[in-house]
């Protein structure tokens, strides 16, 4: 825990997940002004098992600390769903959660 | 700089391909089109993204608040009934303008919500508009679009 908050629920066969990931987001005029490099989410994927349920090449004007909501079919209760993110800088952060 | 650190993910990207491509679907589209993340105006950035297209208006619904008090989160929400390959989201009121590309996974539900900066500057007055393009299963494309007023001084780029 720490990065990311995930909530996934499933309701007759939807899953409705939420996830709030902590990141800067630093965009190039932000980190101009401040001195630094750049540094945002450039990608996120969220998996159950082996299948791809979410993916989405992401740009610095996502908003700090984002925020997101998905909706996907063909998981059930107790599956894992688990979200990666990739940076800028190569960071990955994965992190994983039961569906409820 | 921008390009070389575009470039340095690229080659990660394409190293670390070999080991995924049988599982699953994933498409870094910073990597595969990368003139989609530079472009300074939606026109562009969909020229670079998809080429020459005529999207349809219709079947995309795009949700954001009509008076946005804070540029620095401003909810965005894409939903579409359309089986679709891809969804790009753009808006027209930061330095460029592609802000996400979704990749829908077979039998996925568009109904996308994230949040977004959008900068509001003399130039544009706080005024603007989130666009999302639909790329169908069909090969056809759909476009829905949203205006909303952003307060000033909410976001810093």
């Amino acid at each position: 825990m720490g990065n990311m908050k995930i909530k996934a629920k499933e309701k007759n066969g939807v899953v409705s997940a939420k996830v709030l990931a902590t990141h800067d987001m630093l965009t190039y005029d932000q980190a101009k002004a401040k001195g630094t490099d750049a540094n945002f989410i450039t990608h996120i994927t969220a998996k159950v098992g082996d299948k791809v349920v979410y993916d989405v090449s992401t740009s610095q004007f996502w908003s700090k600390n984002p925020q997101f909501k998905f909706k996907f079919k063909g998981a059930k209760k107790g599956d894992k769903l688990e979200v990666t993110w990739t940076d800028l800088s190569g960071k990955t952060v994965t992190e994983s959660k039961k569906i409820k | 700089m921008e390009r070389r650190k575009f470039l340095g993910l690229g080659v990660l990207a394409i190293a670390a391909l070999p080991a995924t491509l049988s599982a699953i679907t994933s498409i870094d589209f910073r990597a595969t089109k990368p003139d989609t993340w530079t472009a300074k105006t939606v026109d562009d950035a969909v020229k670079a993204l998809f080429g020459d297209i005529k999207p349809e208006e219709k079947g995309v619904k795009v949700n954001v608040p009509a008076v946005a008090s804070n540029g620095g989160a401003v909810p965005v929400t894409i939903k579409s009934d359309i089986p679709a390959k891809t969804v790009a989201v753009l808006q027209d009121m930061d330095p460029e303008s592609a802000v996400a590309v979704f990749q829908v996974p077979e039998d996925g539900i568009v109904d996308y919500s994230l949040k977004i900066k959008l900068k509001a500057t003399d130039e544009n007055g706080g005024k603007g508009t989130v666009t999302a393009i639909v790329e169908g299963t069909d090969g056809k494309f759909y476009i829905g679009s949203k205006g909303l007023d952003v307060a000033k001084g909410g976001c810093e780029g």
